[in-house]
C-alpha cells in the first residue's frame, strides 16, 4: 500500500499529474500484455473464452485493432492472476470474475468492504 | 527468527502424502486469495500459505525442511545450523515464493540470491518485470520497455469532490548491477484529479521500470481506494447518507439541515416521509461530466422517553391514535 505522507508535497517537488482511466479511456491488447506482464496471446486467449471484450465498435478479427474499456486493465490483472495462483481453468474464469464483481457491487451497496460485518 | 511450522499453516500433518498437501494447499488458498477474501490479513495468509506450499510440494525442499525443523515449534527461536543444507543442490529456480514476500525464514533455509519473482503482488509498486519468470517481454531483442508497476493511493471521499495532492511513498524491487534484488524508495508527489472514483485508476507515463537498452521507460498505475468514511457509503458515481430525522419531521415535512461531501445543505424532508425512504439531490455526487447524485436515506429516530414529560407524550399518543402497527399482519 502506498503511504500517505501528507497532503501536501514537500517544497520544490514537482507534481505529478497522470490520466485518469475511466470508461472512456481505450487500452490495446499491448497495454494489456504489458500492465500483467505477460505474453500477448495470454490477453488474446482471455478474449477468445470471453473473459475480456473489446468494446462494441473495436471488435475485429485482427487483435490489433482491439480496444478494451479502461477498466479491463484490473479484470485482465486478476484474470492473469487467478489463473497463476488458483489455477482456476479459462473456461470457468469468466464466470469467476462476474462473480466477484457481483459480490464487491453488492458489498458497496451495504456500505461494506470487509466480509462478515 | 522465528522458526515456521509449514506443516501448520496448511493443516496437515508431518506424514502428509503430496495429494493431501496439494488439496490443502488448494482449499485454502481459494479461501484467502487477496483477490477474493478482502478481510484484513487475508493477503498475508496467502503469502504463508504459499510459502509453506513451495517448500512442501517439493520432495527435495521438503526433505531438506523436515531435516533442519525437527525438533522446532512454530514460532521458536531458529537459527539454521552451519552446513545444514550439505547434499542438496540449490540451483537458480530453488524457489518460486515471491522475493518481496518471503519471509526472513524462508531466505535463511532457501537462500536470497536464489530466488525468483512469482509475479509480484502486493500494495507496492508492484515489480512484475526485470526477475527471470517473467513474460512480460523479450530480451532477446536489446530494446525492451520497461515493466508497468501498479500501487494503491488511499484518499477521502471528500478528495473525490475537490481534487488533491499526494505525496506517494513507492516502494520496489529493482535488479541492481550485481544482478541482486534491491529495495528502492522514491516519493512522488500526484495529483489526484476531482471526480475520481473508488477503483480507479491514474496513469502516469514513464513512471514504471526503466526500459532496457533505451527503451522506454513502464508506467505507474495508481489505483484509488477511498478511505471508509464516518457518514457517506459510495456506490459509483452516487453518494448515501443516512439522515437521522424526528418523527414529526417526517410526519409533518420541515427543512432540516444535512451534510454533504461538498458542505451542509437545507434539505426539504416532505411531510408524510417513510424511514428508509431516499431523497435524490441530483448531480451532488461525485464530481463528473455527468455527475453523480447524492441520496438521502431518512432514519426517523424515537425521541428517548426518559423523563415524566416524555412519557407522557407517548402515553398521550398510545390513547389518542389508536394505532396498531401490526394491523397488515392478520394478528
Amino acid at each position: 500500500m502506498a503511504r500517505r505522507k501528507s497532503d501536501q508535497g514537500s517544497a520544490g517537488m514537482r507534481i505529478l499529474a497522470g490520466t485518469l482511466i475511466d470508461e472512456t479511456t481505450e487500452v490495446s491488447v499491448e497495454q494489456l500484455s504489458v500492465f500483467c506482464s505477460v505474453r500477448r496471446e495470454r490477453i488474446v486467449a482471455l478474449v477468445q473464452e470471453g473473459v475480456l471484450e473489446p468494446v462494441l465498435k473495436r471488435r475485429s478479427r485482427r487483435a490489433d485493432d482491439w480496444r478494451f474499456a479502461g477498466e479491463s486493465l484490473k479484470r485482465a490483472a486478476r484474470a492473469i492472476r487467478l489463473q497463476r495462483e488458483l489455477e482456476i481453468d479459462i473456461s470457468a474464469l469468466g464466470l469467476v470474475l462476474d462473480l466477484l464483481e457481483q459480490i464487491e457491487a453488492l458489498r458497496s451497496r451495504i456500505g461494506s468492504s470487509a466480509p462478515g460485518r | 527468527m522465528e522458526f515456521k511450522d509449514y506443516y501448520q499453516a496448511l493443516g496437515v500433518a508431518r506424514d502428509a502424502s503430496a495429494d493431501d498437501i496439494k488439496r490443502a494447499y488448494r482449499k485454502l488458498a481459494r479461501q484467502y486469495h487477496p483477490d477474493i477474501n478482502k478481510a484484513a490479513g487475508a493477503e498475508a495468509r496467502f503469502k504463508e500459505i504459499g510459502e509453506a506450499h513451495d517448500v512442501l510440494k517439493d520432495p527435495e525442499k521438503r526433505a531438506a525442511y523436515d531435516q533442519v525443523g525437527a525438533g522446532f515449534k512454530a514460532g521458536q527461536e531458529f537459527r539454521p545450523p552451519p552446513g545444514w543444507d550439505a547434499g542438496f543442490e540449490h540451483g537458480e529456480s530453488f524457489s518460486e515464493t515471491d522475493a518481496q514476500t518471503a519471509s526472513d525464514f524462508f531466505e535463511a533455509l532457501f537462500g536470497r540470491g536464489a530466488r525468483r519473482a512469482r509475479g509480484g503482488r502486493g500494495g507496492f509498486a508492484q515489480d512484475g518485470s526485470g526477475f527471470a519468470g517473467n513474460e512480460g517481454f523479450s530480451t532477446e531483442g536489446f530494446k525492451a520497455r520497461g515493466g508497468d508497476h501498479q500501487a494503491k493511493v488511499l484518499i477521502d471521499l471528500e478528495d473525490a469532490y475537490r481534487g488533491a495532492t499526494r505525496a506517494l511513498s513507492l516502494r520496489a524491487v529493482e535488479l541492481g548491477k550485481d544482478g541482486r534484488p534491491h529495495m528502492r524508495e522514491r516519493t512522488l508527489n500526484v495529483k489526484i484529479p476531482k471526480g475520481v472514483r473508488q477503483g480507479q485508476q491514474i496513469r502516469l507515463a514513464g513512471q514504471g521500470d526503466p526500459g532496457i537498452g533505451g527503451g522506454p521507460a513502464g508506467d505507474l498505475y495508481l489505483e484509488i481506494e477511498f478511505n471508509p468514511h464516518s457518514l457517506y457509503r459510495v456506490e459509483g458515481g452516487d453518494v448515501y447518507l443516512d439522515l437521522p430525522v424526528a418523527p414529526w419531521e417526517a410526519v409533518l415535512g420541515r427543512k432540516v439541515r444535512a451534510p454533504t461531501p461538498d458542505g451542509a445543505v437545507d434539505l426539504k424532508v416532505p411531510a408524510g416521509s417513510r424511514s428508509g425512504q431516499k431523497l435524490r439531490l441530483k448531480g451532488r455526487g461525485i464530481p463528473a461530466s455527468t455527475p453523480g447524485d447524492l441520496y438521502v436515506v431518512l432514519q426517523i429516530v424515537l425521541p428517548p422517553a426518559t423523563g415524566e414529560a416524555a412519557q407522557k407524550v407517548y402515553r398521550e399518543m398510545e390513547e389518542k391514535l389508536a394505532f396498531n402497527p401490526r394491523a397488515g399482519l392478520g394478528v
